[in-house]
């Protein structure tokens, strides 16, 4: 069981540990993929920066699915992170382990609110633009997040006043003034009045419709009004969200040729077959697969028809959700629709990511912020972080 | 989806699937494309694209040079280097 890539001994008590996503000048970084294998970065991401100028250590490297596109890290080259039949995700166990305070991770394709929710850890994926990207390995640029994950909701709060901020880096960077909203001093609008998404709960476990019940429980006891709502729209999130982080992943992942950096094949005689045998030899089923359809989706017979579509249902998503803010602060849903995955799973259906992802992609394709904690999501209005990591610390106040 | 679109779409990403890989690249398709009408059924037609979920603004900013890396630091990580060139195999016969 493989869950760091590279570990680094401190005696700091303010650790922090690095997904293989965030590049790291202590350490590779390999995004899991093999043609990245024991690359190493000439800077750092910010965030990390960040934190180890308020007194952070790193202290090591967890591994990640190539790409940071799947369940919760199956896909990486080093093999799957399992206890036999049960997968589980490298980053939550360090964590879990209390090797580190907190997980600074790249949230693509809602991998570690999968890991969250399945191991009663917290984690926020925060409002898009909010947290630098600068030194992070770039896939679905248009949605993805640094994301924190921690054990308790006091942890991220401290961390998200730390990273949050502009950053003249990162062209996606929000201004200061809108980022102010996540530190630690800024007024909140507390939640009082939270959307049930009902139909986002059909087809989850048992055990997972009962963590939903709990969690309601413990917020109407603590005066927070809980509304069962119907929503149809979101659910397309989905389909839409996969086209884009498709499209978008195809694009990035095409300047991995075995040229400048990273891995090249020992096979070939002409420049066509470096490129096409470093690629087919470097780059797993999954990721392959995502490219080949990111690609297809931007090709002339389907750019309108399916990506341009799906731009503009996302508009109509994120058009969707303000509509429910306008009554509610917070919407309740599933982050993953059972309580843990297993090499069979993945067996029965290699590509369960692109469906499990129902439950993450909302957040992913609007850039509103999702706070996980008692297994279940708390997706909020745009910089209203601090309110949900305050309904989290209402949870685990409650439920202790 | 058929394997001849299929294998275009190969050479464009400059990969080679196997016979076992392109059934399943091939169902996974027809899978993705049966799921559209979920899109479809959505009315689109007066929507605008939303590329950008934020405010985000062109960034225009002065061309001042920060930072730096020598060419050798940069090369170090590659697979093949030559007196500061990267190497491929020969182009032009």
């Amino acid at each position: 069981m493989k869950i760091y890539t590279a570990k680094i001994d401190t005696a700091s008590a303010l650790k922090v540990v690095a997904d293989d996503m965030i590049l790291t000048t202590a350490c590779p970084t390999a995004a899991g993929s093999k043609m990245l294998d024991g690359y190493m970065s000439l800077f750092e991401s910010e965030a990390l920066t960040r934190l180890k100028n308020a007194g952070f250590e790193l202290c090591g490297k967890t591994d990640v699915g190539e790409f940071a596109i799947d369940l919760l890290g199956e896909t990486s080259y080093n093999g799957a992170c399992t206890d036999g039949e049960k997968i589980l995700n490298p980053t939550a166990e360090a964590v879990k382990a209390n090797e580190a305070a907190i997980a600074l991770t790249l949230d693509v394709n809602g991998s570690v609110r999968r890991a969250a929710a399945q191991n009663d850890l917290v984690s926020i994926k925060p409002t898009y633009g909010t947290v630098s990207r600068y030194g992070t390995i770039p896939v679905a640029c248009s949605g993805e997040t640094v994301s924190l994950l921690a054990s308790s909701a006091g942890v991220l709060k401290e961390a998200l006043d730390i990273i949050a901020g502009h950053d003249d880096k990162d062209g996606t960077s929000l201004s200061e003034e809108l980022c102010a909203s996540l530190k630690k001093d800024a007024p909140t609008s507390p939640v009082k009045r939270v959307a049930y998404f009902a139909n986002m709960f059909e087809g989850v476990s048992e055990c997972i419709a009962q963590k939903a019940n709990a969690f309601c429980e413990i917020l109407k006891k603590n005066g927070i009004e809980v509304v069962e709502v119907e929503e149809s729209v979101i659910a397309a999130s989905r389909v839409a969200w996969n086209i884009l982080m498709s499209a978008e992943l195809c694009n990035n992942v095409s300047r991995y040729d075995g040229v400048k950096y990273g891995y090249r094949t020992q096979n070939f005689t002409n420049l066509d077959e470096l490129y096409t045998n470093t690629r087919t030899e470097a780059f797993g089923e999954l990721l392959k697969t995502a490219i080949l359809f990111g690609s297809e989706t931007l090709s002339t017979d389907n750019y309108f028809k399916v990506y341009d579509k799906a731009l503009r249902t996302r508009r109509i998503i994120v058009e969707a959700f303000a509509k429910i803010f306008e009554s509610f602060d917070a919407v309740l849903m599933p982050a993953c629709s059972k309580t843990e995955y297993t090499t069979q799973d993945i067996e029965a259906n290699k590509y369960l990511a692109f469906e499990e992802n129902l439950y993450t992609a909302p957040a992913s394709i609007t850039g509103l912020p999702a706070v996980v904690t008692g297994g279940v999501q708390l997706v909020g209005k745009a910089f209203s972080e601090k309110a949900l990591l305050d309904a989290a610390e209402i949870y685990e106040k409650e439920s202790k | 989806m058929d394997k001849d679109t299929l294998r275009r779409l190969e050479m464009l990403n400059q990969l080679s699937l196997t016979e076992a890989q392109k059934e399943d690249v091939i169902a996974f398709f027809e899978k993705r494309d049966s799921e559209l009408s979920v899109l479809e059924a959505i009315d689109t037609e007066n929507t605008e694209r939303m590329v950008h979920v934020m405010p985000i603004m062109t960034v225009v900013r002065e061309d001042v040079v920060k930072k730096q890396f020598a060419r050798e630091e940069l090369q170090k990580g590659a697979p093949d280097t030559d007196e500061g060139y990267w190497c491929v195999p020969r182009v032009v016969e």
